[in-house]
């Protein structure tokens, strides 16, 4: 009666390394496959348009400079979502985070021009004082959501979500009041050339706002596996009652890691403002806070698999731009694409819970199913 | 004639395991039929099968010598086969009579209660189940929800009843109650197929029993021509002793107290209601009862994990009442929840991880900066070979350990903090015969050191073969204490049962000879 199934449900998912590459690879190439079909009436040729965007972004250095100056706040969020969500709190505030980090940094790098209190500070001292003031700024704004939590329950994502509206207001209002610039445009002031990051890679846009990014994957890595502190986290998000019975204060935890990734995800407000924009203006977050969490979940909530994904999103973006500039290809195609890997990627987990089985191989698995010993 | 029901070299492959490999059984009309096994040796999945929920990879299964397929649930009860599985499918604010014909082809338009009523109370008089078709499930004991269940199936006309550890929820009385209405069946000329992991059981109610052991039918046989050592070992595949030994011993000083405790359940209830109790040192206390009575919030109030609403609890005199659990940890008050899964391991974390739960701290370098691997993977692999955790590598991770490897980590981590009192709630709920039989021979280790066990469980033979003293617990509140071996064996499970029940000591006392006990016994 054995009757055959081609499919079939597994209860624990296959997590070997060879499957999540297979998945994950597999829903890559499904996902450029379906956008070529996309791409078909711009270019006769989409394995060309792919070329193209790989060489524009990561074929030269100017390119180069371009992608890591895109990734750059798209790792300090990811590393924001991978603190948050490994201690089990969905935390979405970051475009809020970022904007509050950025008004933080424009705020103390504007004390630093001449005449103002913190003028002739030296860079050693300035910078750790800006990014600690950035830090502090976002940390504070998601640690309150992370307190509401722990304190009275209910639910973080909602409430996460709506304070992304009222960062991106409060930005609006402190460009178009207390710290507006004379001027038509409701921005504030360019700040002083002394507390830009310097660029890295000569003749080209890449500035050390990459490198503290990195810094700061290599810090939260070793935070997350090296340090009791790192554990409690991770215990309270696998599993808060058996933390608790462990006798972890989940309470004060999960304050630490709201504070923790908003901290993180300001820096990437700050290294928009000191290494792109060079001052503060509305729309400047424009879903950086909602992509680097989907490059978190890319990189599998890894803090050095969130940098390799995070690289490779932000060249699709600069590669497809360029695309579209001489080939006319627009760029909603290659945003398509870049969702619909997300999306597949995201999907093909499921896949890993299900085995394929040939039908002449199920019969062959019962025939030699003989006695075990 | 043709048995009632035969299986023909039954075989269900899942990835990696044969859950059943050419499982053949024969099951009369008129006989109770046991099926005997530890977890994991294939009994649900036969009978997963054997009720249309899934499908076997070869095999036959025959009713009155006719080959069956069966597709679902429903296939099973149309040919007369019903299950009773241990969580009760029936709706507590429907009526007896709502819930049996729930789910049942209309006649008609009309939904026909009283008729309904009428041939349920004629089913129950013939099988002697008493229960009111009117009365609402909800108000109705656990021993008679499942009498409800039983007639559920009758009503539909069953011949083979399937039931799936019965008596796990039932107490003694209830357990005896429904032994009765089983053979009651069997001489009516109904099947009943008994899934069970309990030995005395089998020998108590059953005709025939078959043991599995690892997927495969090791025999079957008339359980007349058995014994219990027998079926043990058959079982098990290896001689087991089936009663530990227990040294005299002295208990020691008062070192967990607990006075006129009150704790709220999930939902706000008051759930321990006034629990006063003394566990010296040297001493196990059980604490008998039906799950649900207060146990689980009990012991989670002791560590800490739920807030007390009165009372106190001391640890070798000092207060610990408001304390959190991390200072009850480090005042060595050592705790082995129910739920060795959710609550006693971190599954996704590594046996090392687990190992140091609840004493990070003192597995760090740099003043308590950063970890120390090393100095972590020492202590869990002292704790692997102390304990004899079976596992490829200590950072394997824990979640994917059986359920007895995994009680082993939970144990050992408990037990190597050196515990001036443990609280030990179902210690072996789920555990096979070995495994069992570890865990209790270390509990009687800690014991011999002279730490205060407070054992919670809800098995009474648990309960009987550890304790020193054993309490009851009914509904919150403390039915009295007696001296483990106070009384003839059989006269103290009276005893236990009817306290269970929610008889106070103090208003049995006049029956018995008196066992009460309020101070540790010599």
């Amino acid at each position: 009666m054995a009757k055959s199934h081609w499919i079939e449900r597994r209860l624990p998912p296959t997590d070997s390394p060879l499957a999540t590459a297979t998945v994950t690879l597999a829903a890559i190439v499904l996902a450029l496959l379906l956008g070529g079909l996309l791409m078909l009436p711009f270019t006769p040729h989409p394995g060309q348009a792919y070329w193209a965007i790989v060489e524009n972004a990561f074929g030269s250095l100017r390119g180069l400079g371009f992608t890591l100056v895109k990734a750059t706040p798209l790792i300090l969020i990811a590393l924001g979502t991978i603190v948050a969500w490994r201690t089990s709190f969905f935390y979405l505030g970051f475009e809020g985070a970022l904007l509050l980090g950025a008004a933080a940094t424009v705020w103390v790098a504007l004390r630093a021009a001449p005449q103002e209190g913190l003028a002739g500070l030296p860079g050693w001292i300035f910078f750790p004082l800006v990014i600690g003031a950035a830090f502090a700024a976002g940390g504070l704004w998601a640690g309150a959501v992370g307190f509401l939590r722990s304190r009275f329950g209910g639910n973080e994502v909602l409430v996460s979500l709506m304070t992304n509206y009222v960062a991106i207001l409060l930005v609006n209002y402190l460009v178009s009041g207390p710290l507006r610039a004379p001027g038509d445009l409701p921005q504030t002031e360019r700040i002083p050339e002394t507390t830009l990051l310097p660029f890295f890679i000569p003749d080209t846009r890449a500035h050390a706002g990459f490198l503290l990014a990195l810094l700061a994957a290599l810090l939260v890595w070793l935070f997350l596996r090296r340090t009791p502190l790192g554990y409690e986290l991770i215990a309270t998000g696998f599993s808060e009652r058996a933390a608790r019975y462990g006798g972890i204060p989940t309470s004060q935890r999960l304050v630490l890691a709201a504070f923790l990734a908003g901290g993180l995800g300001a820096l990437a407000g700050l290294v928009e403002v000191l290494g792109v924009q060079f001052r503060l203006m509305e729309g400047i977050a424009q879903g950086t806070g909602f992509v680097g969490v989907v490059v978190a979940l890319l990189g599998k909530l890894n803090p050095l698999g969130s940098v390799v994904a995070a690289i490779l999103y932000a060249g699709m973006g600069v590669g497809s731009e360029v695309l579209q500039r001489r080939a006319g290809l627009p760029s909603s195609v290659i945003f398509i694409v870049q969702s619909l890997i997300v999306l597949l990627i995201l999907a093909g987990d499921l896949l890993r819970s299900y085995r394929f089985t040939w039908p002449f191989r199920a019969e062959r698995l019962t025939a030699t199913a003989g006695p075990r010993e | 004639m043709a048995p009632l029901l035969e299986l023909r070299n039954i075989t269900k492959q899942f990835p990696g395991v044969l859950a059943d490999d050419r499982v053949s059984l024969t099951v009369e009309a008129g006989q109770i039929h046991a099926l005997l096994g530890e977890n994991g040796a294939g009994k649900s999945t036969l009978m997963h099968i054997l009720y249309g929920l899934s499908r076997a990879d070869a095999g036959e299964i025959l009713l009155e010598g006719q080959p069956l397929q069966l597709h679902s649930p429903a296939d099973a009860i149309a040919h007369g086969i019903g299950m009773i599985h241990q969580d009760f499918m029936l709706i507590p604010r429907f009526s007896v009579v709502e819930n049996v014909v729930i789910g049942l082809q209309k006649d008609g338009p009309q939904l026909d209660l009283r008729s309904a009523a009428l041939r349920l109370s004629d089913l129950a008089r013939q099988y002697g189940l008493v229960v009111d078709p009117e009365a609402r499930v909800e108000h109705l004991s656990v021993g008679v929800q499942q009498r409800v269940e039983i007639l559920k199936l009758l009503y539909r006309h069953a011949r083979l009843l399937i039931l799936d550890e019965p008596t796990g929820v039932l107490t003694p009385q209830e357990t005896e109650g429904l032994f009765a209405v089983l053979r009651r069946l069997a001489a009516q000329g109904h099947a009943v197929l008994l899934i069970t992991h309990k030995l005395h059981e089998v020998i108590a109610v059953a005709d025939q029993v078959t043991v599995l052991r690892d997927g495969r039918v090791i025999g079957s046989l008339p359980v007349r021509q058995s014994s219990a050592r027998q079926l043990a070992r058959m079982m098990v595949g290896r001689e087991v002793t089936l009663r530990v030994d227990k040294p005299a011993q002295q208990a020691g000083p008062p070192l967990l107290q607990i006075t006129d405790l009150q704790v709220r359940g999930d939902n706000g209830q008051p759930k321990v209601r006034g629990v006063t109790l003394t566990v010296h040192g040297g001493e196990i206390l059980g604490l008998a009862g039906v799950d649900g009575n207060g146990q689980s919030e009990l012991a989670e109030a002791l560590m800490g994990l739920r807030p007390v609403e009165a009372g106190q609890v001391t640890l070798a005199k000092k207060d610990l009442t408001r304390h959190s659990p991390a200072a009850r940890r480090a005042s060595h008050l050592g705790y082995i929840p129910a739920d060795r899964r959710q609550v006693g391991s971190i599954g996704p974390l590594s046996i090392a991880y687990n190992a140091v739960l609840g004493t990070l701290r003192r597995y760090t370098t740099w003043g308590g900066l950063f970890l120390n691997p090393g100095h972590i993977d020492r202590h869990a692999r002292h704790l692997v070979n102390e304990f004899d955790v079976r596992t490829p590598s200590i950072h394997f991770e824990a979640g994917k350990l059986s359920g007895g490897n995994l009680q082993k980590v939970v144990l050992g981590r408990e037990l190597l903090a050196r515990p001036t009192a443990l609280v030990v709630e179902q210690p072996t709920r789920g555990l096979d015969v070995g495994a069992t039989e570890y865990v209790h021979r270390q509990l009687l280790a800690e014991r011999s050191r002279g730490a205060a066990l407070l054992l919670i469980s809800a098995e009474l033979e648990e309960i009987l073969a550890l304790s020193d003293r054993i309490a009851v617990l009914y509904q919150g509140k403390i039915m009295g204490v007696l001296t483990a071996g106070a009384q003839e064996s059989n006269s103290q499970i009276e005893l236990l049962g009817l306290m269970m029940a929610g008889s106070p000591l103090a208003s049995l006392s006049n029956l018995h000879t008196p066992g009460r006990s309020d101070g540790p016994h010599g």
